[in-house]
């Protein structure tokens, strides 16, 4: 590219000169010979008036999209569910392995208190209701990680 | 207000709102660009094609770049698959010639314009329409058409040489 290439170029894009381009043009016979019909082409490219868009062109395309946003809305509910179950299981082992522990150190003291079978008992309620917070936890899963999704929607609509 | 690019997200995750506020920002600018590309052929089709790639691909965007540079690159593509494709079957010229008696000044100096853009190749006619009528920088004509900033410099530079030969015609 010469320095007439990008004093013509600047004609063409900007419709005028900087001082230095003029002074270029005013000194250069090739861009003096140029000029004229570079203004030419700008204008004839600036005649080109393009017709607006149908107004019903938009909503033709959402028409159209609605399908494959459903399916991504989809996808996308089951990425947030699975990261969710995946963060949420992670930490499940120890957590049992913690509670197994921590119910037959309990078991074995309480065995030592009481007669056997009330142990028992009372080591089958503890472990019974430890059963029923993992699953109400984890049955909670699916709900926040669908009321996140829904939060996080709105906050990039608003 | 929400940018494309937290909007582009959002249209991942299948919001449809999200969607048509995107198209309202950049109707004109991808219908003018289209059109111009196209002479005015299939604008409507090749239109919707590019926001339902915009759609599919929308899980893809790299959330680091900037919206409209991949909007467009879409668009390019896709008129660069609809040059290719075999032309359509020809127009009675007869039908063409009688329409064009009460055609006003503007509108031929329009189809003048057109005209113009039209004996471009391809390559060359997507940088002046991004260069000229979109007012893009050179860093990001080049992104969208793929190509190195030197390259799109000399398409805008062969593009001029073609327009002023073709306009002293």
């Amino acid at each position: 590219m010469t320095t007439c290439d990008d004093v013509l170029a600047k004609l063409l894009l900007a419709g005028k000169l900087d001082a230095d381009a003029a002074a270029h043009v005013s000194a250069c016979p090739h861009c003096t010979a140029e000029q004229g019909r570079v203004r030419r082409v700008a204008a004839l490219l600036a005649s080109d008036h393009v017709p607006a868009a149908s107004p019903a062109l938009s909503a033709r395309v959402v028409g159209a999209a609605t399908p494959l946003l459903a399916r991504q809305a989809r996808r996308a509910a089951w990425r947030t569910l699975a990261r969710a179950l995946a963060a949420a299981l992670v930490p499940l082992p120890l957590i049992v392995f913690l509670d197994f522990h921590l119910v037959r150190t309990a078991y074995g003291v309480l065995n030592t208190l009481l007669p056997g079978p009330l142990s028992f008992y009372v080591a089958f309620n503890y472990v019974a209701t430890l059963a029923v917070l993992f699953a109400l936890s984890y049955g909670m899963i699916p709900i926040v990680a669908e009321r996140q999704m829904r939060l996080r929607r709105e906050e990039c609509r608003a | 207000m929400a940018t494309d690019e937290d909007l582009i997200t959002a249209v991942a995750n299948g919001d449809g709102r999200a969607l048509e506020e995107l198209c309202r920002r950049y109707e004109r600018g991808l219908h003018q660009f289209i059109f111009r590309h196209t002479g005015g052929r299939d604008v409507d089709d090749l239109y919707q094609e590019t926001w339902l790639r915009v759609v599919r691909a929308a899980r893809r965007f790299d959330p680091r770049r900037r919206f409209s540079t991949w909007l467009f690159q879409i668009a390019v593509n896709l008129c660069r698959d609809w040059h290719r494709r075999p032309p359509p079957e020809p127009v009675d010229p007869a039908s063409v010639e009688g329409n064009r008696a009460d055609v006003p000044a503007t509108v031929d100096a329009a189809l003048d314009a057109r005209r113009l853009l039209a004996a471009l190749p391809e390559a060359q006619r997507s940088v002046v329409i991004l260069r000229y009528y979109h007012d893009l920088g050179e860093d990001e004509v080049a992104e969208i058409v793929g190509c190195p900033k030197g390259t799109v410099k000399s398409r805008l530079h062969h593009a001029m040489a073609r327009l002023t030969r073709l306009a002293r015609q």
